[in-house]
């Protein structure tokens, strides 16, 4: 008993030590408060301006509000449309909880208007690793005239079942507006996506392009 | 005058009549011969008479100078026909042998006319050399036939008309034999002569035409002998001919296109070089034609089965099916399936069978080592849920906030086991249900506290006696329950100091409970307290 004593009292005695010593050594650390994402940019508003094209106005005003919503509620940025200039114009908030919502939000507006349902483009407000992938006809192959039309009648099949096909099994939303093409997902699925398109492209029949899909789609769904 | 005239004209008028009745039975068509018409008739009568006629003054001998025709029927007008034409026909035979040998001596391809009747007959020979033969072979079939009258008459009276042609008559003598069997491609005559040039070359003489000499002259036929027929003196013969033929000869000029005529002088001419060949000789001869003919074979290109190679372009048409091929098969035959095969096959499926012996390969079975793998249907629909629901669904899942969804497999064996439950339903209701179990159904009820024996009297068969009270229910006691009268004695002693200590106990506490209260009141009649 008396020996144990003794030994935690020399422990203490050791420890105050210690602690001086530490003290006297440098100035007490400062402790900081996390920045806020206004705060890291200098408390500048920052703007971002989505142009709109002709034949999504129509659609823009019917979707307004499913738009607008979201961004406005959830992403905590400011967005109004300005007709005369025919923009769609996002402002950065002193309460936008991340510097990346502003950016997330440009990029939703702007796959809206390139041709992307809104319920497909609010993925990229929810998810971070989706990228819209643009490309066209005539990187893949030089056709002209009929051929491109053929080309373009490939890529959709009959009825657009080509194209949901590619799109469901690949998790991926494909756009098709007469030589452009833009693939709305992830990475790897865009990948796919692609390869799947340019094969066609490059004339392999629809059959042949389904057996490739499905046996890709199946080993990425085993990897997870 | 007037009455000579008249006799002329009397005699021309018939003479007319007669020429014209056999213009008009030329012309007419040859079915017209088969009707029966009265107007033929006579025009066959009178063109018969006036044949017989104009012939009369070739022939020597006749009983009669005209053909009486009235009232004599076809037999007997026949006969009168007959009567002349026979005579005349040998002599005039015996007219063309003769003109035959002059023909020979002449080297006969002159045709000089004597008269010019007889160029037109023969010209109209030429012309009609065919119809006649043909006419003649109708005739001849009526003739066999025995049909109507006025044929039999026509007929032989043109013969008779045309008494110039020489050919008609080695016609004739060949109709006897073939006029079954000749038409315009066949004629017995270009046989026969065919047949006599082949069998001049082989034994290096003409034979003699039997027919021709036995018919051309009764007086030769029967005194014929061996040198008549088998050579010997060719000499004799000849001036036989010869002498037949001068008789013969008459004015008219004779055919060059007589063949026969013509063979027959140089099948004469060989003869008279070769008549003295001995046999030896004779082979040597037959064997240097043989050899001469090997010769220009060889000389000659050979035939296309004896060259080497030979395209279709070299050879004839369709002729390597008419030639016998060999060449090798290289493909086993067919085997040819007989009975013997098929019971020697059937024997060894019967001898196996007993055996138990069948090594036929059968196929491994595949066992499953891992489960099937579930492949998602490429669905060709345009998605119902947005990009961004299928993530949060993906999410869900793996933090384990959502349940997991259930795959296809799950909802199809749902859906069987469904089915299964409906169908095992269906399956007992058909047996009544006697060997599925009663299925337990839980309510509440009352239970009546009745005597079991009651409850079993008037229960129905369905109740059953889990329903009743247990007994347990109706008596609690334990241990080991004996009547008064199997008690033993210690036992029935224990039993009344047990019943003693309760009744005292008993009564010591209402005793205590009657103090207690009567701590405060008297007790009535109590005896403590003095």
């Amino acid at each position: 008993m008396e020996v144990e004593k003794v030994e935690a009292k020399t422990a203490v005695a050791t420890a105050m030590e210690v602690e001086k010593a530490a003290s006297s050594a440098a100035a007490p650390r400062p402790q900081f408060k996390p920045l806020k994402p206004h705060e890291m940019s200098d408390r500048k508003i920052e703007f971002r301006k989505v142009s709109v094209p002709q034949h999504r106005f129509a659609p823009l005003k019917r979707c307004w509000m499913e738009i607008y919503t979201p961004v406005y509620e959830q992403m905590k940025i400011d967005i109004r449309m300005n007709l005369k200039t025919k923009k769609v114009e996002l402002k950065n908030r002193a309460d936008t909880p991340d510097i990346s919502n502003l950016q997330k939000s440009a990029d939703f507006v702007h796959a809206f208007m390139l041709g992307f349902d809104v319920a497909d483009a609010v993925a990229l407000l929810r998810l971070d690793d989706l990228y819209v992938d643009t490309f066209e006809i005539k990187d893949v192959k030089t056709l002209r005239g009929e051929h491109l039309s053929r080309a373009i009648g490939r890529l959709s099949g009959k009825g657009g079942k080509t194209k949901f096909a590619i799109e469901n099994s690949t998790r991926t939303r494909i756009v098709i507006a007469d030589s452009k093409i833009h693939i709305l997902g992830s990475f790897l699925n865009i990948k796919i996506a692609r390869d799947s398109l340019c094969s066609l492209i490059l004339g392999s029949p629809a059959g042949k392009v389904y057996s490739k899909l499905r046996t890709v789609s199946a080993r990425l769904a085993e990897k997870y | 005058m007037a009455a000579a005239v008249e006799m002329e004209k009397e005699e021309e008028s018939p003479m007319k009549k007669g020429e014209e009745a056999l213009e008009r039975l030329r012309s007419a068509d040859p079915p017209l011969y088969l009707t029966q018409s009265s107007e033929f008739a006579r025009d066959a009568r009178a063109a018969s008479c006036f044949l017989f006629s104009s012939l009369v003054p070739f022939c020597t001998k006749l009983p009669v100078d005209r053909l009486l025709v009235e009232g004599f029927d076809a037999e007997q007008i026949w006969y009168q026909i007959d009567l002349l034409s026979r005579p005349l026909l040998s002599t005039v035979r015996r007219e063309f042998k003769r003109l035959e040998e002059e023909h020979h001596s002449r080297a006969g391809l002159s045709t000089i006319d004597a008269d010019g009747d007889g160029e037109e007959m023969v010209v109209e020979k030429d012309e009609i050399s065919v119809d006649d033969e043909g006419d003649e072979e109708d005739g001849d079939e009526s003739e066999e036939k025995g049909s109507e009258d006025e044929e039999d008459g026509e007929e032989d009276d043109e013969d008779d008309g045309e008494a110039d042609e020489e050919e008609e008559e080695e016609e004739e003598a060949g109709e006897a034999k073939g006029n079954v069997v000749e038409d315009k491609f066949l004629k017995m005559q270009d046989l026969e002569n065919y047949l006599e040039n082949a069998e001049a070359k082989e034994y290096g003489h003409p034979l003699e035409d039997f027919d021709s000499d036995g018919d051309e002259d009764a007086e030769l036929g029967a005194n014929a002998r061996y040198e008549d027929f088998f050579g010997g003196n060719k000499k004799k013969q000849q001036k036989k001919c010869g002498t037949v033929g001068k008789r013969k000869r008459s004015s008219t000029e004779l055919d060059a296109v007589d063949h026969f005529e013509n063979t027959d002088e140089d099948v004469e001419k060989n003869d008279s070089e070769q008549k003295l060949l001995s046999t030896h000789e004779k082979e040597l001869q037959k064997m240097r034609s043989k050899i001469e003919e090997m010769e220009k074979a060889n000389l000659d290109p050979k035939s296309w089965t004896m060259q080497g190679e030979v395209t279709a372009a070299k050879r004839p048409k369709n002729s390597a099916l008419e030639v016998d091929l060999d060449f090798e098969h290289n493909v086993r035959p067919a085997p040819v399936i007989t009975e013997e095969v098929t019971a020697s096959l059937e024997d060894i499926i019967k001898k196996r069978i007993i055996e138990g012996h069948f090594d036929d390969v059968e196929r491994a079975p595949i066992l499953p080592s891992k489960p099937p793998k579930e492949t998602k249907e490429m669905d060709e629909n345009k998605s119902k849920k947005g990009l961004a629901e299928i993530y949060e669904e993906e999410y869900a899942q793996k933090t384990g906030l959502a349940p997991a969804l259930l795959s296809a497999s799950d909802k199809l064996k749902t859906e069987a086991t469904m089915l299964f439950k409906k169908i095992s339903l269906k399956l007992d209701a058909l047996s009544h249900f006697h060997f599925a179990p009663k299925p337990v159904i839980e309510d509440m009820s009352i239970q009546v506290n009745v005597p079991a024996l009651a409850m079993e009297e008037v229960a129905p068969l369905a109740v059953s006696d889990a329903a009743m009270l247990a007994p347990e229910e109706i008596f609690h006691g334990k241990g080991n329950i004996k009547e008064e009268a199997e008690l033993t004695k210690e036992e029935r002693k224990r039993r009344r100091a047990n019943q003693k200590r309760r009744f005292r106990r008993l009564k010591a506490e209402t005793f205590k409970r009657a103090v207690q209260k009567t701590g405060q009141s008297a007790v009535p009649g109590a005896t403590n307290g003095n």
